[in-house]
């Protein structure tokens, strides 16, 4: 069900369980509290009354009982046979007289007041109030002692301790049985229709304040929970925008000391480096794109213009040579995207094989000298012997690719200088130019892809060649590091392991 | 019809150049920003063809200091199609914008369609009497019949059309029939006006002695 998999739900439900429990046992305490009060009281009475009514159980006086005593009526001690047991029979029956001044403990006239039954030892009544309560039988008051007969032994065994008197409820009465040692039974009862009616009462009031306790804490459990769930549903949110597409989309931390603060932070920085890495791609996407754009439209337009009538031989021949460079140029540039594809996912492990990089670079100068001749551009070596690991082709386009830029952007008549040297257990090679240097804005982008300082295409290359000798060399767990000076010329530092 | 090209890719502006050359368009070329905002400047061209990346003073600068000093239509050609940047272009002072890579067909079109507004003209059609200059198809109908003209007696016909009742000084059709590179000979208009009344009738180009041309 939907309800048991929301947390909200779910914790309300809990907190609800716990409340209950709680209330119930707060509740049943109180009531029972309530309930050993009540009766304890009334017990007290009883016990009073059967120590009166025990005080007024005497042995027969020689005259006849107390005329003055009209309120209850008990036979006549002899009217009973004396049935008991022989051992008995020596001991003449009890007498009862209630004095005067104990009378108003029975009040009679009183339907809930006390009421009293005595019975002798041979289980004949003695005496027994006016008021006793018809509807049960007078001798089922006794049945739950009959299994413990009146007389038992041990209370008859010298000790004269009464037996402990037996309280027992009937319905709505509550009664008291004691058995004296002579072997008499006293019953006091009174109604408890006033105290069960007052202990309902109670229990009501109880649930009462209970279910009002009940309602107040769950609608603050409600609100608890809502408030706590409150940023979940901020970052839920949230997320729903991102996912649809709106990178920009933030959480707003309101409370960025709590738990929940924190993990928004958290996801906040994720969600602003993948907005930065998506931004990075889409750039690279539209930069590649850009790239391309150019060409083709070089393309399209020759085309298009030479196409529009008949033309000349040398016509024909110009358009496809510049179609050529332009196909050329894209050419390039599928080979360096690909190139950084491959970089970027790792597909080509570097080879690992000792190679002198001086040796590598040495190679890589005289390859690119015509270059140099070309523009006017001195180059200087200092390359003692310096035994790498890694992929020496790579890293051959790596230098040569320092080597163009270092004689592209250098000036007529200008020096590239090559030196390699061991420093700190690695390979440097610093190719320098004393060209017009990197504009200081400009040179933290430079290993950018298809960052170019120049923003025109005057120079030609596509903006990649930096970008992608910096993925070479970090492959192979260098470093490439640029520093230069307005018109103090650019200096290249490739660091690598050596062997 | 005189057009200034600004592109610093040398083959995407020389096949423009030429193509726009074979229409019948008098057509100036400057390879860097620069050049191009010196003859932007200098000459007052029917429109202008920059592209946005430029070495030496990029496209939107070009056209930001032109507002200041002329209405010249301006197209810009780039190769950044991101919304925001043809909304700069266009907040710019641009008239127009083509994305690279184009079609010939596109961008003759929006040009055309520039130089018309720019005339404050709607259709591609103009009626003169009963000549008919359709400045789309380049195609001068007299009295429905079709009628042969060269590329520079049309653009003069278009031209004097485009400024119809005024009066178009000789140098002004110089400036705009004419590219820097011809060594405009001063009978050679001469010679395509006289042209023109031979094929249209001579009440077509009413002379103005010592002022110029003018289309009545």
């Amino acid at each position: 069900m939907k309800i048991f998999r929301s947390i909200r739900w779910r914790l309300q439900i809990w907190y609800g369980l716990i409340l209950v429990i709680v209330l119930a046992g707060f509740g049943i305490t109180a009531y029972q509290l309530e309930r050993g009060r009540l009766f304890g009281r009334i017990d007290d009475e009883l016990h009073r009354r059967v120590g009166i009514l025990a005080n007024a159980l005497r042995r027969p006086p020689p005259r006849g009982p107390n005329a003055g005593e009209p309120a209850f009526d008990h036979p006549p001690p002899g009217q009973f046979p004396d049935d008991g047991p022989p051992g008995q029979n020596s001991r003449p029956p009890l007498e009862f007289h209630l004095p005067a001044q104990d009378a108003h403990f029975f009040d009679a006239s009183d339907p809930n007041g006390f009421y009293f039954i005595i019975n002798g030892r041979d289980g004949n009544q003695i005496a027994c109030s006016t008021n006793v309560p018809g509807l049960l039988d007078v001798f089922a008051r006794f049945s739950e002692n009959q299994s413990s007969p009146p007389i038992d032994g041990r209370a008859n065994s010298g000790t004269n301790q009464p037996n402990p008197p037996t309280v027992r409820t009937l319905v709505n009465f509550r009664e008291f049985v004691q058995t004296l040692p002579s072997g008499e039974q006293i019953l006091v009862g009174c109604s408890i229709t006033l105290e069960l009616k007052e202990l309902h009462l109670a229990a009501l009031k109880l649930m009462g304040v209970g279910g009002i306790i009940l309602l107040v804490g769950l609608v603050g459990g409600w609100w608890l929970v809502s408030r706590a769930i409150r940023p979940i549903s901020s970052i839920s949110a949230t997320a729903v925008k991102i996912s649809a597409g709106d990178l920009s989309q933030r959480i707003n931390i309101a409370e960025a000391e709590s738990e929940l603060g924190q993990l928004a932070a958290v996801l906040n920085s994720t969600f602003a480096r993948l907005e930065a890495a998506f931004a990075q791609q889409q750039q690279f996407t539209s930069d590649a794109a850009h790239e391309l754009r150019t060409p083709v439209s070089v393309m399209l337009t020759q085309a298009q213009t030479v196409l529009n009538r008949e033309r000349t031989a040398p016509e024909y021949r110009e358009t496809v040579e510049a179609c050529q460079r332009a196909a050329q140029r894209m050419r390039k540039l599928i080979e360096s995207l690909l190139a950084l594809a491959r970089l970027d996912a790792g597909q080509e492990p570097m080879k690992r094989l000792d190679f002198d990089l001086s040796k590598t670079t040495g190679d890589c100068v005289e390859l690119i000298r015509p270059l140099a001749d070309e523009r006017g551009v001195k180059i200087l070596c200092d390359l003692p012997p310096l035994e790498c690991v890694g992929d020496s082709e790579r890293l051959a386009q790596v230098i040569t690719n320092l080597l163009t830029n270092a004689i592209q952007y250098n000036k007529p008549g200008g020096e590239v200088r090559i030196a390699a040297q061991s420093q700190d257990g690695m390979a440097v090679l610093a190719v320098s130019d004393n060209g017009a240097g990197i504009p200081a804005e400009d040179l933290p982008r430079v290993f950018e892809r298809f960052y170019r300082a120049d923003k025109s295409r005057s120079t030609g290359g596509n903006g990649l060649g930096l970008a992608i000798s910096k993925a070479v060399v970090e492959a192979h767990g260098g470093t490439i590091e640029v520093t230069s000076g307005e018109n103090a010329g650019t200096i290249f530092t490739v660091r690598l392991p050596l062997a | 019809m005189r057009i200034l090209i600004v592109e610093d890719e040398p083959d995407l502006l020389r096949s423009i150049a030429q193509a726009m050359r074979e229409e019948g368009y008098a057509v100036d070329t400057a390879p860097d920003g620069e050049d191009g905002f010196y003859k932007a400047e200098n000459y007052d061209y029917d429109a202008i063809i920059l592209d946005v990346m430029l070495p030496k003073m990029d496209g939107w600068e070009i056209l930001k200091r032109l507002r200041k000093i002329k209405k010249t239509p301006v197209l810009m050609l780039t190769a950044r199609d991101q919304s925001r940047d043809r909304v700069k272009g266009l907040d710019t002072g641009a008239d127009d914008y083509v994305v690279k890579p184009f079609d010939l067909s596109e961008l003759f079109a929006r040009l055309r369609a520039l130089i018309r507004r720019s005339a404050n003209k709607t259709t591609n059609v103009i009626e003169i009497g009963d000549v008919n200059i359709d400045t789309a198809l380049r195609t001068v109908l007299l009295a429905e019949n079709p009628v042969e003209l060269t590329a520079r007696e049309y653009a003069l016909v278009e031209f004097l059309a485009l400024h119809r009742g005024e009066v178009v000084t000789r140098t002004q059709l110089y400036e705009h029939l004419f590219d820097e590179n011809e060594s405009s000979l001063s009978n050679l208009l001469d010679v395509h006006v006289s042209n023109v009344r031979k094929k249209l009738g001579a009440e077509f180009i009413v002379t103005r002695r010592g002022h110029g041309y003018c289309i009545e």
